[in-house]
């Protein structure tokens, strides 16, 4: 079986290595990553590509088996970009359009809260740079978030601008995602929209 | 964002309504500027809800400050009754 450490590497690596290594390996591939990001991160990639995936609780980190044909393209070889048919939002800030802060951060929360009236919701939002204020604790708009969350729109918030804001032991809305699964879900998606 | 009880205060101008956050979470009030439900006109498209517990407060703070607002809701059930025209 093939083997690989992805223990101590920065996000996206982890996600970015396991990658690789499904697209050249045959077989059942053992993973070793750290808890916590990595292996969420690790773990929702391989199944959305139609692995399975084995767990296993080490002293230091876990250690994923993982096997199955995948959905992706054959091995060694990139995977096609297949539509998914989703919107995206992208919210790369705490604030709304360019010009007073204190407005801009008005309208940013106006526009979350509005969301909840609409018919049509996107399928994932992802908060980057400030836009990550708005997932942490004391951000106005978590009630909405969760509300969100709740009627299935999957929120998700880059774990590197958690982490440069100090906000990643805050997080109180949605999950943590990397650069990897942000560009790829807008790759493939119907529409971005971004904010 | 409204739940049975609270009360929607709407204001006349944008300004107003900035002013108005600010000046109750100055005072940690737990009041929340939110989009105006649509069944409630506002110039600004924006209000402060607040809960019952709290509305002595928030309304003692606006006065003094001379920021009360235009007009006053209350939820009932599905429907905004306005405050001074309950039946």
């Amino acid at each position: 079986m093939n083997s690989l450490d992805v223990r101590g590497m920065a996000c996206p690596l982890p996600v970015v290595s396991v990658k690789r290594a499904l697209e050249s390996a045959e077989g059942e591939l053992r993973v070793l990553l750290d808890d916590g990001a990595p292996r969420e991160n690790v773990k929702r990639f391989v199944q959305g590509r139609g692995y399975q995936v084995q767990e296993e609780q080490l002293e230091d980190g876990f250690a994923f088996t993982i096997s199955g044909a995948g959905s992706g393209a054959g091995k060694g070889q990139a995977a096609p970009v297949e539509r998914s048919g989703a919107t995206v939002m992208l919210i790369g800030s705490d604030r709304l359009g360019d010009g007073a802060e204190e407005l801009g951060r008005l309208l940013m929360k106006n526009f979350i809260i509005t969301l909840l009236d609409m018919t049509e919701l996107p399928d994932r939002i992802f908060f980057l740079n400030s836009g990550v204020l708005l997932v942490a604790q004391g951000s106005e708009v978590i009630e909405a978030l969760v509300e969100l969350g709740n009627r299935g729109v999957e929120v998700l918030s880059c774990g590197i601008c958690l982490d440069f804001y100090k906000k990643k032991e805050l997080l109180a809305a949605g999950g943590v995602t990397n650069m990897f699964t942000i560009a790829e879900s807008m790759l493939q998606a119907r529409s971005v929209v971004r904010l | 964002m409204v739940k049975d009880g609270d009360y929607v205060a709407i204001f006349n101008s944008i300004h107003r309504v900035m002013e108005a956050e600010r000046l109750l979470k100055d005072k940690s009030l737990k009041i929340l500027l939110i989009p105006a439900p649509r069944a409630l006109a506002a110039d600004c498209g924006l209000a402060i809800r607040y809960a019952e517990e709290i509305r002595g407060e928030v309304e003692a703070a606006l006065a003094e400050a001379g920021l009360l607002p235009r007009d006053l809701y209350r939820k009932n059930g599905e429907e905004f009754v306005k405050i001074g025209e309950e039946k």
